[in-house]
């Protein structure tokens, strides 16, 4: 799980301009329902489902991907888009 | 065009483990609870210039769109 110290370093990195975030401990991962155990050697750990999600101004959820789906982030960037005309065109 | 996507927002979680196979994964542990409609939990997170950043800050600003990645930035 990476803190906001490496997110900063990997931010610099690839001159990253918007927020990377750090659930350190997984309290809002827990929240969305995108905690995912895994078993590994009788132990049990638990880390995220990739994921995008997308909400809207009034923080109502737009779009849902997990998975090998989420791994391209390009479908929740034209759902933004979208989002944005819509709300720009009214 | 990505000025019209107002805030992007990075959520890293690099764990120390390999990626594993999928059948080793325990659905009951996670319920994917969030529907399209629903209203998105509030949350605050630590910003990677230790800035705390809420969801409701961008309410009524801009629309946001969440990136939950694992095993993305580090070696891991």
């Amino acid at each position: 799980m990476d803190s906001p110290a490496a997110n900063a370093a990997f931010a610099k990195q690839i001159n990253i301009k918007f927020p990377l975030l750090s659930d350190m401990n997984k309290k809002m991962l827990r929240e969305y329902g995108i905690l995912k155990g895994y078993d590994v050697q009788n132990e049990t750990y638990q880390w995220a489902q990739r994921s995008n999600i997308v909400i809207d101004k009034n923080g109502v959820v737009q779009h849902i991907e997990e998975g090998d789906s989420a791994v391209d982030p390009n479908t929740a960037m034209s759902v933004c888009v979208d989002l944005h005309k819509k709300q720009t065109s009214k | 065009m990505k000025r019209a996507l107002a805030a992007c927002l990075a959520l890293a979680m690099t764990p120390a483990l390999p990626s594993l196979p999928a059948q080793n994964q325990k659905p009951e542990i996670a319920k994917v609870t969030l529907k399209v409609g629903d209203t998105a939990p509030d949350f605050t997170l630590l910003s990677d210039q230790w800035k705390p950043v809420k969801l409701s800050d961008y309410r009524g600003k801009k629309n946001v769109l969440l990136a939950i990645y694992v095993l993305a930035f580090t070696g891991g």
